[in-house]
Protein backbone atom coordinates (compact mmCIF):
# COMPACT_ATOMS: atom_id res chain seq x y z
CA UNK A 1 0.00 0.00 0.00
CA UNK A 2 1.35 3.81 -0.78
CA UNK A 3 1.62 5.96 1.93
CA UNK A 4 1.17 9.89 1.30
CA UNK A 5 3.51 11.38 3.20
CA UNK A 6 2.87 14.94 3.81
CA UNK A 7 4.93 17.36 2.65
CA UNK A 8 6.89 19.64 5.56
CA UNK A 9 7.95 23.26 4.42
CA UNK A 10 11.65 23.66 4.53
CA UNK A 11 11.55 26.29 7.04
CA UNK A 12 8.89 26.77 9.21
CA UNK A 13 6.46 29.66 8.73
CA UNK A 14 7.76 32.78 10.26
CA UNK A 15 5.90 34.94 12.99
CA UNK A 16 4.83 37.74 13.01
CA UNK A 17 6.85 40.44 14.98
CA UNK A 18 5.99 40.84 18.95
CA UNK A 19 4.53 43.86 19.25
CA UNK A 20 5.30 46.34 21.15
CA UNK A 21 4.30 48.36 24.32
CA UNK A 22 5.39 52.00 23.98
CA UNK A 23 7.92 53.58 26.62
CA UNK A 24 5.37 56.54 28.29
CA UNK A 25 7.77 57.47 31.63
CA UNK A 26 9.91 56.48 34.05
CA UNK A 27 7.46 55.87 37.29
CA UNK A 28 9.38 52.67 38.59
CA UNK A 29 12.81 51.47 38.77
CA UNK A 30 13.35 48.09 40.02
CA UNK A 31 16.41 46.34 41.01
CA UNK A 32 16.81 43.09 40.90
CA UNK A 33 19.26 43.04 43.38
CA UNK A 34 19.79 38.88 44.27
CA UNK A 35 18.67 37.93 40.78
CA UNK A 36 17.45 34.36 41.23
CA UNK A 37 18.77 33.64 44.34
CA UNK A 38 16.76 33.08 47.39
CA UNK A 39 16.29 30.67 50.51
CA UNK A 40 12.66 28.95 48.88
CA UNK A 41 12.02 27.01 46.25
CA UNK A 42 8.33 27.69 45.74
CA UNK A 43 6.17 25.82 43.41
CA UNK A 44 4.92 28.61 41.08
CA UNK A 45 8.11 30.92 41.44
CA UNK A 46 8.04 33.61 38.09
CA UNK A 47 11.70 33.44 37.73
CA UNK A 48 12.50 29.91 39.02
CA UNK A 49 14.23 31.24 41.92
CA UNK A 50 16.05 29.01 44.81
CA UNK A 51 19.09 28.20 46.61
CA UNK A 52 21.05 26.49 44.15
CA UNK A 53 23.16 28.40 41.36
CA UNK A 54 20.92 31.11 40.25
CA UNK A 55 20.31 31.48 36.76
CA UNK A 56 20.27 35.34 36.80
CA UNK A 57 23.56 36.59 38.98
CA UNK A 58 23.23 38.53 41.91
CA UNK A 59 23.44 42.53 41.08
CA UNK A 60 26.99 44.07 42.35
CA UNK A 61 25.87 47.16 44.78
CA UNK A 62 27.83 49.71 42.25
CA UNK A 63 25.43 48.74 39.66
CA UNK A 64 22.72 49.18 42.20
CA UNK A 65 23.95 52.50 43.48
CA UNK A 66 24.39 54.06 39.60
CA UNK A 67 20.97 52.91 39.11
CA UNK A 68 19.59 54.88 41.78
CA UNK A 69 21.27 57.99 40.73
CA UNK A 70 20.42 57.88 37.45
CA UNK A 71 16.66 57.16 37.80
CA UNK A 72 16.72 60.14 40.75
CA UNK A 73 18.35 62.58 37.63
CA UNK A 74 15.57 60.94 35.35
CA UNK A 75 12.55 61.86 38.05
CA UNK A 76 11.64 58.79 39.22
CA UNK A 77 8.30 58.20 41.57
CA UNK A 78 9.42 55.03 43.31
CA UNK A 79 12.11 52.39 43.23
CA UNK A 80 11.63 48.64 43.96
CA UNK A 81 13.84 45.82 45.05
CA UNK A 82 13.67 42.41 44.60
CA UNK A 83 15.19 39.05 43.45
CA UNK A 84 14.80 36.35 44.59
CA UNK A 85 15.15 37.05 48.23
CA UNK A 86 16.67 40.88 48.47
CA UNK A 87 17.67 40.40 51.92
CA UNK A 88 20.28 37.67 51.17
CA UNK A 89 22.19 40.27 49.43
CA UNK A 90 25.37 41.56 52.12
CA UNK A 91 24.28 45.26 51.50
CA UNK A 92 20.97 45.27 50.82
CA UNK A 93 20.72 48.00 54.24
CA UNK A 94 23.50 50.31 52.72
CA UNK A 95 21.46 50.50 49.23
CA UNK A 96 17.98 50.80 50.81
CA UNK A 97 19.28 54.08 53.15
CA UNK A 98 20.68 55.33 49.50
CA UNK A 99 17.32 54.77 47.58
CA UNK A 100 15.24 56.18 50.38
CA UNK A 101 17.11 59.34 49.80
CA UNK A 102 15.63 60.13 46.71
CA UNK A 103 12.67 58.03 46.09
CA UNK A 104 9.64 56.31 48.30
CA UNK A 105 11.39 52.21 47.89
CA UNK A 106 9.51 49.20 48.41
CA UNK A 107 11.01 45.79 49.02
CA UNK A 108 9.41 42.68 47.78
CA UNK A 109 10.55 39.40 50.58
CA UNK A 110 9.41 36.35 51.76
CA UNK A 111 9.92 37.57 55.31
CA UNK A 112 12.03 35.10 56.46
CA UNK A 113 15.30 37.04 56.87
CA UNK A 114 13.37 39.75 59.02
CA UNK A 115 13.86 38.81 63.03
CA UNK A 116 13.88 40.97 65.40
CA UNK A 117 17.30 43.16 64.44
CA UNK A 118 16.68 43.51 60.76
CA UNK A 119 13.13 44.68 61.60
CA UNK A 120 14.19 47.71 63.63
CA UNK A 121 17.03 48.55 61.17
CA UNK A 122 14.00 48.32 58.76
CA UNK A 123 12.05 50.59 61.38
CA UNK A 124 15.40 53.16 61.49
CA UNK A 125 15.57 53.69 58.13
CA UNK A 126 12.00 54.33 57.39
CA UNK A 127 12.50 56.96 60.27
CA UNK A 128 15.27 58.67 58.99
CA UNK A 129 13.44 59.40 55.25
CA UNK A 130 10.97 61.83 54.11
CA UNK A 131 9.65 58.61 51.82
CA UNK A 132 8.02 56.07 52.80
CA UNK A 133 9.52 52.24 52.57
CA UNK A 134 7.25 49.77 52.23
CA UNK A 135 8.04 46.38 52.66
CA UNK A 136 5.58 43.56 50.85
CA UNK A 137 6.05 39.97 52.40
CA UNK A 138 4.84 37.47 50.30
CA UNK A 139 1.89 34.63 51.65
CA UNK A 140 0.35 32.58 49.80
CA UNK A 141 -2.20 31.01 51.82
CA UNK A 142 -3.38 31.98 55.74
CA UNK A 143 -3.18 28.18 56.44
CA UNK A 144 0.22 27.23 57.18
CA UNK A 145 0.25 23.62 55.80
CA UNK A 146 -1.45 25.03 52.45
CA UNK A 147 1.15 27.62 52.38
CA UNK A 148 3.43 25.71 53.09
CA UNK A 149 2.84 22.70 50.59
CA UNK A 150 3.79 25.58 47.63
CA UNK A 151 6.16 27.71 49.53
CA UNK A 152 8.34 25.11 51.12
CA UNK A 153 8.28 23.63 55.19
CA UNK A 154 8.61 26.09 57.90
CA UNK A 155 7.62 29.18 55.38
CA UNK A 156 4.70 30.27 56.72
CA UNK A 157 5.48 30.90 60.05
CA UNK A 158 8.45 33.06 59.29
CA UNK A 159 6.35 34.94 56.82
CA UNK A 160 3.90 35.55 59.66
CA UNK A 161 6.64 36.20 62.00
CA UNK A 162 7.80 38.70 60.00
CA UNK A 163 4.61 40.57 58.97
CA UNK A 164 4.24 40.77 63.22
CA UNK A 165 7.69 42.65 63.80
CA UNK A 166 7.28 45.11 61.20
CA UNK A 167 3.37 45.89 62.24
CA UNK A 168 4.60 46.24 65.64
CA UNK A 169 7.04 48.55 64.57
CA UNK A 170 4.71 50.60 62.36
CA UNK A 171 5.52 49.76 58.86
CA UNK A 172 2.67 47.77 57.98
CA UNK A 173 3.56 45.25 55.82
CA UNK A 174 1.62 44.61 52.29
CA UNK A 175 0.68 40.82 52.26
CA UNK A 176 1.28 39.87 49.21
CA UNK A 177 -0.52 36.56 47.80
CA UNK A 178 -0.71 34.73 44.47
CA UNK A 179 -4.04 32.71 43.32
CA UNK A 180 -1.94 29.70 43.10
CA UNK A 181 -4.28 28.06 45.56
CA UNK A 182 -7.64 29.73 44.25
CA UNK A 183 -9.28 26.48 43.29
CA UNK A 184 -8.98 24.78 47.00
CA UNK A 185 -10.91 27.79 48.20
CA UNK A 186 -13.54 27.64 45.87
CA UNK A 187 -16.94 28.53 47.36
CA UNK A 188 -15.10 30.23 50.40
CA UNK A 189 -14.69 33.71 50.88
CA UNK A 190 -11.95 35.48 48.25
CA UNK A 191 -8.58 35.75 48.57
CA UNK A 192 -8.92 39.12 49.56
CA UNK A 193 -11.37 39.02 52.30
CA UNK A 194 -9.75 36.14 53.70
CA UNK A 195 -6.03 37.58 54.66
CA UNK A 196 -7.97 40.95 55.43
CA UNK A 197 -9.60 38.65 58.10
CA UNK A 198 -6.59 36.70 59.22
CA UNK A 199 -4.32 39.70 59.64
CA UNK A 200 -6.82 41.15 61.60
CA UNK A 201 -6.94 38.29 63.38
CA UNK A 202 -3.18 38.33 64.31
CA UNK A 203 -3.95 41.66 65.42
CA UNK A 204 -2.73 43.64 62.40
CA UNK A 205 -5.08 46.12 62.80
CA UNK A 206 -4.53 48.05 59.22
CA UNK A 207 -4.41 45.17 57.27
CA UNK A 208 -2.47 45.92 53.60
CA UNK A 209 -3.45 43.04 51.33
CA UNK A 210 -2.23 42.91 47.43
CA UNK A 211 -3.14 40.13 45.33
CA UNK A 212 -1.28 38.98 42.36
CA UNK A 213 -2.33 36.38 39.24
CA UNK A 214 -0.60 33.31 38.74
CA UNK A 215 1.51 33.45 35.53
CA UNK A 216 2.70 30.83 33.36
CA UNK A 217 6.95 31.18 33.76
CA UNK A 218 9.59 30.34 35.74
CA UNK A 219 8.60 27.57 37.52
CA UNK A 220 5.42 27.40 35.69
CA UNK A 221 6.81 27.41 32.31
CA UNK A 222 4.99 25.53 29.89
CA UNK A 223 5.54 24.87 25.86
CA UNK A 224 3.21 26.88 23.95
CA UNK A 225 1.14 28.86 25.23
CA UNK A 226 -0.83 32.31 23.97
CA UNK A 227 1.00 35.13 22.83
CA UNK A 228 -0.36 39.19 21.92
CA UNK A 229 -0.90 39.99 18.54
CA UNK A 230 -1.55 43.34 16.67
CA UNK A 231 -4.97 42.34 16.00
CA UNK A 232 -6.23 41.48 20.11
CA UNK A 233 -4.40 44.76 20.75
CA UNK A 234 -6.40 47.08 18.51
CA UNK A 235 -7.97 49.71 20.33
CA UNK A 236 -6.25 49.08 23.47
CA UNK A 237 -4.31 52.14 25.14
CA UNK A 238 -1.12 50.03 25.60
CA UNK A 239 0.49 53.12 27.41
CA UNK A 240 -1.72 51.07 30.31
CA UNK A 241 0.78 48.35 30.70
CA UNK A 242 3.42 48.43 33.16
CA UNK A 243 6.82 48.17 30.90
CA UNK A 244 5.39 51.23 29.51
CA UNK A 245 6.37 53.13 32.53
CA UNK A 246 8.93 50.63 34.85
CA UNK A 247 12.30 50.13 33.92
CA UNK A 248 14.40 47.15 35.64
CA UNK A 249 18.19 46.92 36.34
CA UNK A 250 19.54 43.27 36.71
CA UNK A 251 22.52 41.56 35.93
CA UNK A 252 23.34 42.16 32.53
CA UNK A 253 21.76 45.51 31.36
CA UNK A 254 18.19 47.13 32.04
CA UNK A 255 14.73 45.55 31.04
CA UNK A 256 11.25 45.69 30.61
CA UNK A 257 9.52 43.75 32.90
CA UNK A 258 9.81 42.29 36.69
CA UNK A 259 9.04 39.21 35.82
CA UNK A 260 11.18 38.71 32.39
CA UNK A 261 14.64 40.59 33.90
CA UNK A 262 17.42 38.25 33.06
CA UNK A 263 15.74 37.08 29.39
CA UNK A 264 17.56 38.33 26.34
CA UNK A 265 14.52 39.32 24.81
CA UNK A 266 12.86 41.49 27.09
CA UNK A 267 16.24 43.31 27.45
CA UNK A 268 16.45 46.71 26.31
CA UNK A 269 19.79 48.82 26.83
CA UNK A 270 23.26 46.85 28.15
CA UNK A 271 24.20 50.56 29.37
CA UNK A 272 22.31 53.57 30.78
CA UNK A 273 18.58 53.44 31.94
CA UNK A 274 18.14 56.31 29.67
CA UNK A 275 19.18 53.77 26.76
CA UNK A 276 16.39 51.67 27.44
CA UNK A 277 13.87 54.43 26.98
CA UNK A 278 12.12 52.66 23.52
CA UNK A 279 9.26 50.38 22.79
CA UNK A 280 9.17 47.12 24.78
CA UNK A 281 8.39 44.43 22.74
CA UNK A 282 5.22 42.50 24.18
CA UNK A 283 6.81 38.86 23.22
CA UNK A 284 6.15 36.38 26.15
CA UNK A 285 3.27 34.72 27.21
CA UNK A 286 3.43 36.63 30.48
CA UNK A 287 2.31 39.43 28.22
CA UNK A 288 -1.38 38.02 27.58
CA UNK A 289 -1.56 38.14 31.59
CA UNK A 290 -0.93 41.67 32.28
CA UNK A 291 -2.53 42.84 28.92
CA UNK A 292 -6.25 40.27 30.40
CA UNK A 293 -5.46 41.25 34.38
CA UNK A 294 -4.48 44.82 33.81
CA UNK A 295 -2.19 43.74 37.16
CA UNK A 296 0.91 45.48 37.91
CA UNK A 297 4.02 44.69 40.33
CA UNK A 298 3.81 48.22 41.60
CA UNK A 299 2.24 48.35 44.83
CA UNK A 300 -0.75 50.19 43.90
CA UNK B 1 12.93 75.94 26.56
CA UNK B 2 12.65 78.67 23.69
CA UNK B 3 11.68 82.05 25.62
CA UNK B 4 8.49 82.60 22.41
CA UNK B 5 7.49 78.88 23.62
CA UNK B 6 6.89 79.67 27.12
CA UNK B 7 3.53 78.86 28.57
CA UNK B 8 1.76 82.46 28.89
CA UNK B 9 0.13 82.45 32.15
CA UNK B 10 -3.81 83.28 32.45
CA UNK B 11 -3.48 86.66 34.61
CA UNK B 12 -1.12 88.13 37.25
CA UNK B 13 -2.14 88.15 41.10
CA UNK B 14 -0.69 88.86 44.51
CA UNK B 15 -2.98 86.53 46.95
CA UNK B 16 -5.03 83.85 45.67
CA UNK B 17 -6.77 80.88 47.63
CA UNK B 18 -7.12 77.43 46.39
CA UNK B 19 -8.61 74.53 47.42
CA UNK B 20 -9.61 71.03 45.92
CA UNK B 21 -11.96 68.07 46.36
CA UNK B 22 -15.41 69.50 47.29
CA UNK B 23 -16.98 65.76 47.13
CA UNK B 24 -20.16 67.04 47.46
CA UNK B 25 -19.66 68.97 50.80
CA UNK B 26 -21.44 72.51 49.96
CA UNK B 27 -21.90 72.87 53.58
CA UNK B 28 -17.97 73.42 54.05
CA UNK B 29 -17.59 74.95 50.24
CA UNK B 30 -19.88 77.69 51.71
CA UNK B 31 -17.95 77.75 54.57
CA UNK B 32 -14.19 78.09 53.00
CA UNK B 33 -16.14 80.72 50.12
CA UNK B 34 -17.05 82.75 53.23
CA UNK B 35 -13.93 82.41 54.91
CA UNK B 36 -11.67 83.80 51.70
CA UNK B 37 -13.95 86.65 51.43
CA UNK B 38 -12.03 87.80 54.89
CA UNK B 39 -8.33 87.22 53.56
CA UNK B 40 -8.24 90.32 50.73
CA UNK B 41 -8.00 87.26 48.27
CA UNK B 42 -8.16 88.35 44.58
CA UNK B 43 -9.14 85.24 43.30
CA UNK B 44 -10.16 81.60 44.38
CA UNK B 45 -9.34 78.61 42.75
CA UNK B 46 -10.50 74.88 43.01
CA UNK B 47 -8.16 72.34 41.52
CA UNK B 48 -10.91 69.65 40.71
CA UNK B 49 -12.97 67.07 42.10
CA UNK B 50 -16.49 68.19 42.84
CA UNK B 51 -18.23 65.07 43.64
CA UNK B 52 -17.58 62.11 45.95
CA UNK B 53 -18.17 60.81 49.07
CA UNK B 54 -21.49 63.52 50.70
CA UNK B 55 -25.37 64.42 49.24
CA UNK B 56 -26.62 66.53 47.16
CA UNK B 57 -24.25 67.24 44.08
CA UNK B 58 -25.99 69.91 42.70
CA UNK B 59 -25.60 72.10 45.92
CA UNK B 60 -22.42 72.53 44.92
CA UNK B 61 -22.53 74.18 41.38
CA UNK B 62 -24.32 77.10 41.83
CA UNK B 63 -21.93 77.96 45.26
CA UNK B 64 -18.94 78.16 42.98
CA UNK B 65 -20.55 80.01 40.16
CA UNK B 66 -22.12 82.54 41.71
CA UNK B 67 -19.03 83.64 44.12
CA UNK B 68 -17.05 83.15 40.56
CA UNK B 69 -14.50 80.34 41.75
CA UNK B 70 -11.96 79.60 38.62
CA UNK B 71 -11.87 75.57 38.48
CA UNK B 72 -10.32 72.91 36.44
CA UNK B 73 -11.37 69.13 36.09
CA UNK B 74 -10.70 66.37 38.39
CA UNK B 75 -11.15 62.85 37.92
CA UNK B 76 -13.83 62.99 39.27
CA UNK B 77 -15.28 65.85 36.69
CA UNK B 78 -13.84 64.55 34.15
CA UNK B 79 -16.20 60.78 34.31
CA UNK B 80 -19.23 62.66 34.87
CA UNK B 81 -18.75 65.12 32.29
CA UNK B 82 -17.91 62.15 29.70
CA UNK B 83 -20.04 59.99 31.30
CA UNK B 84 -17.87 57.29 32.21
CA UNK B 85 -18.83 54.48 34.58
CA UNK B 86 -16.65 54.83 37.32
CA UNK B 87 -14.95 57.71 38.73
CA UNK B 88 -11.29 57.28 37.52
CA UNK B 89 -9.77 58.20 41.18
CA UNK B 90 -7.32 55.52 40.63
CA UNK B 91 -7.80 52.82 43.28
CA UNK B 92 -6.87 49.51 43.12
CA UNK B 93 -7.70 48.12 46.36
CA UNK B 94 -11.49 45.87 46.35
CA UNK B 95 -12.75 47.66 49.49
CA UNK B 96 -11.53 51.59 47.71
CA UNK B 97 -13.47 49.99 44.72
CA UNK B 98 -16.67 49.11 46.25
CA UNK B 99 -17.57 52.75 47.94
CA UNK B 100 -15.88 54.43 45.04
CA UNK B 101 -18.32 52.52 43.40
CA UNK B 102 -21.48 53.56 45.83
CA UNK B 103 -20.47 56.92 45.79
CA UNK B 104 -19.91 57.34 41.80
CA UNK B 105 -23.10 55.63 40.92
CA UNK B 106 -25.10 58.50 43.62
CA UNK B 107 -23.36 61.25 42.77
CA UNK B 108 -23.79 60.18 39.09
CA UNK B 109 -27.38 59.80 38.93
CA UNK B 110 -28.19 63.16 40.90
CA UNK B 111 -25.80 65.81 38.91
CA UNK B 112 -27.74 67.24 36.73
CA UNK B 113 -27.09 67.40 32.98
CA UNK B 114 -26.45 71.14 32.73
CA UNK B 115 -23.51 70.51 35.55
CA UNK B 116 -21.86 67.71 33.99
CA UNK B 117 -21.97 69.78 30.43
CA UNK B 118 -20.08 73.03 33.11
CA UNK B 119 -17.63 70.18 34.17
CA UNK B 120 -16.56 68.85 30.73
CA UNK B 121 -15.77 72.98 29.73
CA UNK B 122 -12.96 72.89 32.74
CA UNK B 123 -9.96 73.40 31.69
CA UNK B 124 -7.24 70.44 33.30
CA UNK B 125 -4.39 72.78 33.73
CA UNK B 126 -4.46 76.64 34.61
CA UNK B 127 -1.30 79.18 34.76
CA UNK B 128 -1.03 82.51 36.56
CA UNK B 129 1.75 84.53 37.80
CA UNK B 130 1.72 85.19 41.47
CA UNK B 131 4.12 87.92 41.91
CA UNK B 132 7.63 86.76 40.39
CA UNK B 133 6.61 83.33 40.59
CA UNK B 134 5.09 81.57 37.51
CA UNK B 135 2.42 79.03 38.91
CA UNK B 136 1.11 75.61 37.32
CA UNK B 137 -2.40 73.67 38.75
CA UNK B 138 -2.99 70.53 38.06
CA UNK B 139 -5.73 68.25 39.80
CA UNK B 140 -3.31 65.02 40.94
CA UNK B 141 0.13 65.76 38.76
CA UNK B 142 0.84 68.01 35.54
CA UNK B 143 0.85 64.68 33.52
CA UNK B 144 -2.04 62.24 35.21
CA UNK B 145 -5.27 63.50 36.28
CA UNK B 146 -5.49 60.67 38.79
CA UNK B 147 -2.08 60.53 39.79
CA UNK B 148 -1.64 60.30 43.40
CA UNK B 149 0.78 62.95 44.82
CA UNK B 150 1.39 61.85 48.72
CA UNK B 151 3.83 63.75 50.72
CA UNK B 152 6.13 60.24 51.27
CA UNK B 153 5.60 59.26 47.70
CA UNK B 154 7.03 62.21 45.73
CA UNK B 155 10.46 62.41 45.29
CA UNK B 156 11.99 65.87 44.82
CA UNK B 157 13.68 64.56 41.91
CA UNK B 158 10.12 64.15 40.17
CA UNK B 159 9.37 67.80 41.30
CA UNK B 160 11.77 69.28 39.86
CA UNK B 161 11.23 67.26 36.85
CA UNK B 162 7.80 68.11 36.59
CA UNK B 163 8.86 72.24 37.22
CA UNK B 164 11.14 72.14 34.14
CA UNK B 165 8.89 70.12 31.53
CA UNK B 166 5.95 72.75 32.83
CA UNK B 167 8.72 75.80 32.99
CA UNK B 168 6.99 76.46 36.50
CA UNK B 169 8.44 77.70 39.75
CA UNK B 170 5.22 76.39 41.47
CA UNK B 171 3.38 73.61 40.98
CA UNK B 172 -0.29 73.46 43.42
CA UNK B 173 -2.30 69.77 42.93
CA UNK B 174 -4.75 68.22 45.42
CA UNK B 175 -6.43 64.61 44.76
CA UNK B 176 -4.62 62.85 47.56
CA UNK B 177 -6.87 64.34 50.27
CA UNK B 178 -3.92 65.56 52.67
CA UNK B 179 -2.03 68.72 52.37
CA UNK B 180 1.62 69.03 52.30
CA UNK B 181 3.91 71.99 51.29
CA UNK B 182 7.47 71.05 50.17
CA UNK B 183 9.89 74.10 49.62
CA UNK B 184 12.88 72.68 46.89
CA UNK B 185 16.89 73.50 47.39
CA UNK B 186 16.31 75.62 44.02
CA UNK B 187 13.78 77.78 45.66
CA UNK B 188 10.76 75.95 43.77
CA UNK B 189 7.80 74.74 45.72
CA UNK B 190 5.35 71.92 45.32
CA UNK B 191 1.92 72.64 47.41
CA UNK B 192 -0.92 70.16 47.72
CA UNK B 193 -3.46 72.16 48.90
CA UNK B 194 -5.66 69.59 50.63
CA UNK B 195 -9.07 69.49 50.52
CA UNK B 196 -12.50 70.83 51.97
CA UNK B 197 -14.73 67.77 51.33
CA UNK B 198 -13.39 65.84 53.77
CA UNK B 199 -11.18 66.29 57.04
CA UNK B 200 -7.98 64.74 56.32
CA UNK B 201 -7.59 61.52 58.65
CA UNK B 202 -6.00 63.43 62.07
CA UNK B 203 -9.35 62.80 64.32
CA UNK B 204 -10.39 66.77 63.41
CA UNK B 205 -13.77 67.48 61.59
CA UNK B 206 -12.14 70.56 60.05
CA UNK B 207 -11.05 70.74 56.69
CA UNK B 208 -8.33 73.04 54.93
CA UNK B 209 -7.37 75.07 51.97
CA UNK B 210 -4.70 77.24 51.31
CA UNK B 211 -3.89 81.08 50.84
CA UNK B 212 -0.63 81.75 48.39
CA UNK B 213 0.65 85.22 48.88
CA UNK B 214 3.69 87.38 46.43
CA UNK B 215 5.44 89.47 48.84
CA UNK B 216 7.54 89.09 46.70
CA UNK B 217 9.07 86.03 48.42
CA UNK B 218 6.03 83.24 48.21
CA UNK B 219 4.20 82.52 51.25
CA UNK B 220 1.94 79.75 51.64
CA UNK B 221 -0.84 79.09 54.88
CA UNK B 222 -2.90 76.23 55.23
CA UNK B 223 -6.48 77.70 56.62
CA UNK B 224 -8.32 75.41 58.86
CA UNK B 225 -12.19 75.74 58.23
CA UNK B 226 -14.62 74.38 60.27
CA UNK B 227 -18.60 73.85 59.39
CA UNK B 228 -21.13 72.84 60.12
CA UNK B 229 -20.04 69.15 59.69
CA UNK B 230 -23.12 67.38 61.85
CA UNK B 231 -25.51 68.66 58.95
CA UNK B 232 -23.47 67.20 56.16
CA UNK B 233 -22.74 63.71 58.49
CA UNK B 234 -27.04 63.52 58.93
CA UNK B 235 -27.78 64.78 55.33
CA UNK B 236 -25.42 61.50 54.64
CA UNK B 237 -27.29 59.24 56.57
CA UNK B 238 -30.95 60.22 55.28
CA UNK B 239 -30.04 60.17 51.46
CA UNK B 240 -28.92 56.61 52.41
CA UNK B 241 -24.91 56.81 51.55
CA UNK B 242 -22.63 54.27 53.69
CA UNK B 243 -22.55 54.86 57.47
CA UNK B 244 -18.76 54.89 57.32
CA UNK B 245 -19.05 58.21 55.11
CA UNK B 246 -21.04 59.97 57.61
CA UNK B 247 -18.44 58.44 60.62
CA UNK B 248 -15.26 60.02 58.75
CA UNK B 249 -17.40 63.37 58.58
CA UNK B 250 -18.23 63.02 62.39
CA UNK B 251 -14.99 61.87 63.54
CA UNK B 252 -12.01 62.86 61.29
CA UNK B 253 -10.58 59.61 60.82
CA UNK B 254 -11.19 57.88 57.11
CA UNK B 255 -12.66 54.73 56.89
CA UNK B 256 -12.82 54.39 53.05
CA UNK B 257 -10.58 54.73 50.23
CA UNK B 258 -7.30 54.48 51.98
CA UNK B 259 -5.91 51.51 50.97
CA UNK B 260 -3.49 53.63 48.84
CA UNK B 261 -2.33 55.56 51.82
CA UNK B 262 1.49 54.73 51.84
CA UNK B 263 3.23 53.46 54.97
CA UNK B 264 3.74 57.46 56.44
CA UNK B 265 0.27 58.36 56.13
CA UNK B 266 -1.45 55.37 56.72
CA UNK B 267 0.27 54.99 60.16
CA UNK B 268 -1.19 58.58 61.19
CA UNK B 269 -4.85 57.61 60.86
CA UNK B 270 -6.44 55.43 63.09
CA UNK B 271 -7.85 52.84 60.31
Amino acid sequence: MNRVLPVLPATPPARPPAPVAPFVRLTALWIQITGTWCNLRCTHCINASGPGEPWLPVLDAGTARAAIREADALGVKEIYFTGGEPFLHGEILPLLREALAVAPTTVLTNGTRIGATMADALAGLAAESPYSLEIRVSLDEVDPEANDRVRGRGAWARAVGAIRRLDARGLLPIVTATEILRDERAGGPGTYERFRTFLLSLGVEKPRVKIMPVFSTGRLERDGGELLTEERLEGFDRGLLQCAESRVVAHGGVYACPILAGLPEARLSTGSIEESFRPAPLYHTVCVTCHETGMSCRNY
Amino acid sequence: MDETLRPRPDREYRRIAVFGGVYNNSEALAATLEDTRRRDVEAVFCLGDMGGFGPHPDRVFPLLQEHGVLAIQGNYDESLASGRADCGCGYTDPRDNHFARISYEYTFTRTAADHKAWLGTLPRHRRVALGPHRVLMCHGSPRVINEFLWESTTPDGLLRHFLRQQAADVLLCTHTGIKWHRPLPGGERAVNVGVIGRPENDGSTNVWYTVLTATPDLQVEFVPVHYDHETLARQIEQEGLPAEFAETIRTGWWTTCLENLPTKERVRGKF
